[in-house]
């Protein structure tokens, strides 16, 4: 309990930093429990109540998730966010699995580190669109849908992968009982769930609070995944009123993702046999994956490989969903590859998001001194 | 195609934006982002960076008035409120600070409905709303006054009675 304390009160210091700085938190929480756990000081150790709250984070931010879904969006958009999303998926899910194999993963690892390697951060690319002032920008739709794409990937991975040698038919029929019963209880209880949401007592919250924790309790009695059905969840209550679901869920994701993050650091084991080489190839392919992902992406979509300049410096930064693959299926080299893959890249997709129009700016003008010529194609 | 469409579109995770191209070919792009803050760009035509500003709520409503055409002074601001049901009925509502001339006489002193036609509706001061101040209220320096009536009447009012 004095280790979760600590915790906390060094990643609150911490988001004030980060918040001044308006640098992500996400690495530095990580550091922040890589300092204080096994790796580091030894100053704090995971107990009950730390996996307890870290497993709530995962939770939420997965609920979360599901909120922000809504299905029939995306078949307005669907020829763009299909293409830009299948390249993202191909280039970055190859890339990051070829080097884990050769890197010496086994095959499992090697899924495991290509999904956190292709999954951007949804939150830090968000937060940098808005913050750099960037979302008139053509290519920040771009980025948008490619991250709800990625959403839709993850949970598709999720359910392969935790499916596992159950009989594939019976795991799918059960999930989609599940599935069919919450959208049910959506549909026909919109009208009681949002009486529920309008009132200004502490109802909404604990409903909201209750409702998630009872869908994880009876996936794990049904032997289905949590994580698939709080995900369900969040998309079936998106149907009633997304945004007070939002507003209720999030204070307990604020509080509960900053101790996964925090613990996810302290449980990293560096004599766990992780390999300096092996990191550094994994952090420089990930940026570099990216690239080649945003330079196609950018001329395919919006015929312009300055847009995937611009696509490439929002992407880079994996964080919160790279961690929860980490988590549930990583071994302790897995994690400690992935977490510095999150460390290394948010870094640097926050000065690259930053700078990317000053980047922009710098390779027109050196094309154009280059080429004096084509000055007038060369703008964009 | 008219030349102010207005397109409105749902951004998963970010928020609302609505866009729209003037007459002369420039754009203009509001984000009502979900942190609550609104960001508003513009898009010179022929340009290719467009410029931003990021507002609060408040900052946003006080920007809205200005475009409405509805503040006369930079301090002060008022709200014209359009009834189109009701014969195009415009009613504004404008804020004014009370002037060292008039600190110390009531409403009926100045005899405000006679002489302007608008009505005092509400006084604050230091913090504390005064609902429908009765004709005996006496003004002191400082007080915000919530005048009601006709743009020309309000025009009247700062006229005559702000000066005094």
């Amino acid at each position: 309990m004095e280790g979760l304390v600590i915790a906390l009160f060094l990643c609150l210091f911490l988001a004030l930093v980060t918040k001044y700085l308006s640098v992500p938190a996400i690495p530095f929480y990580i550091l922040a429990g890589v300092l204080l756990g096994k790796a580091g000081l030894g100053l704090v150790q995971a107990d009950d109540i730390s996996q307890f709250f870290s497993q709530m984070g995962l939770i939420f931010l997965l609920f979360f998730m599901g909120l922000g879904l809504k299905p029939e969006r995306i078949a307005a958009n669907k020829a763009a966010v299909l293409t830009s999303g299948i390249i993202d998926l191909n280039v970055n899910m190859i890339i990051g699995f070829f080097a884990a194999y050769l890197l010496g993963f086994t095959i499992t690892e090697s899924l495991v580190v290509a999904s956190a390697f292709y999954i951007s951060s949804t939150a830090m690319a968000i937060t940098s669109l808005v913050e750099n002032r960037k979302l008139m920008l053509r290519e920040s739709e771009t980025i948008i849908w490619l991250m709800v794409f990625e959403d839709l990937v993850l949970i598709i991975f999720l359910a392969i992968i935790s499916a596992g040698d159950q009989n594939l038919v019976f795991f799918a029929f059960k999930i989609l009982a599940v599935l069919g019963i919450l959208y049910a209880l959506a549909l026909y209880g919109k009208e009681f769930l949002i009486s529920i949401l309008d009132r200004d007592d502490e109802l909404p919250i604990l409903f909201t609070f209750a409702a998630v924790l009872t869908v994880e309790s009876f996936a794990l009695v049904l032997q289905i995944p949590d994580t698939m059905m709080v995900i369900a969840l969040g998309v079936a209550f998106a149907t009633t009123d997304p945004d007070a679901f939002e507003q209720h869920a999030r204070p307990f994701k604020d509080v509960f993702l900053v101790v996964f993050f925090v613990f996810f650091g302290v449980s990293i084991d560096l004599s766990g046999g992780a390999n300096l080489f092996s990191i550094s190839i994994i952090c420089i392919l990930a940026v570099l994956s990216k690239l080649i992902s945003g330079l196609i992406t950018g001329i395919v979509i919006h015929d312009s490989a300055m847009s995937g300049l611009e696509i490439w410096a929002n992407t880079i930064a994996r964080g919160e969903f790279s961690i929860a693959l980490a988590v549930l299926y990583g071994s302790p080299v897995v994690g400690t590859t992935i977490a510095a893959m999150v460390i290394v890249t948010s870094i640097i997709g926050s000065f690259a998001a930053k700078y990317s129009t000053l980047m922009r700016r710098g390779i027109t003008s050196i094309g154009r001194r280059k080429t004096p010529t084509h000055r007038g194609h060369l703008g964009r | 195609m008219s030349a102010m469409a207005l397109r409105s579109l749902n951004l998963p995770g970010v928020g609302t934006k609505y866009e729209f191209e003037t007459d002369k070919g420039d754009t203009v792009a509001i984000f009502f982002t979900k942190t609550g803050t609104i960001q508003m760009y513009t898009l010179q035509k022929g340009c290719h960076t467009p410029s931003a500003a990021e507002m609060t709520p408040v900052e946003a409503r006080r920007l809205g008035n200005i475009l409405t055409g509805a503040i006369i002074e930079a301090d002060q601001e008022s709200v014209e409120i359009a009834f189109s049901a009701l014969a195009d009925l415009r009613v504004t509502i404008h804020t004014f600070y009370v002037p060292k001339g008039i600190a110390g006489k009531t409403i009926e002193d100045l005899q405000i409905r006679a002489k302007t036609g608008a009505t005092v509706i509400a006084v604050c001061r230091q913090d504390k709303n005064i609902i429908n101040p009765p004709p005996a209220f006496v003004f002191e320096t400082g007080d915000a006054a919530l005048v009601i009536g006709e743009s020309d009447q309000i025009i009247k009012f700062e006229r005559e009675i702000m000066v005094e």
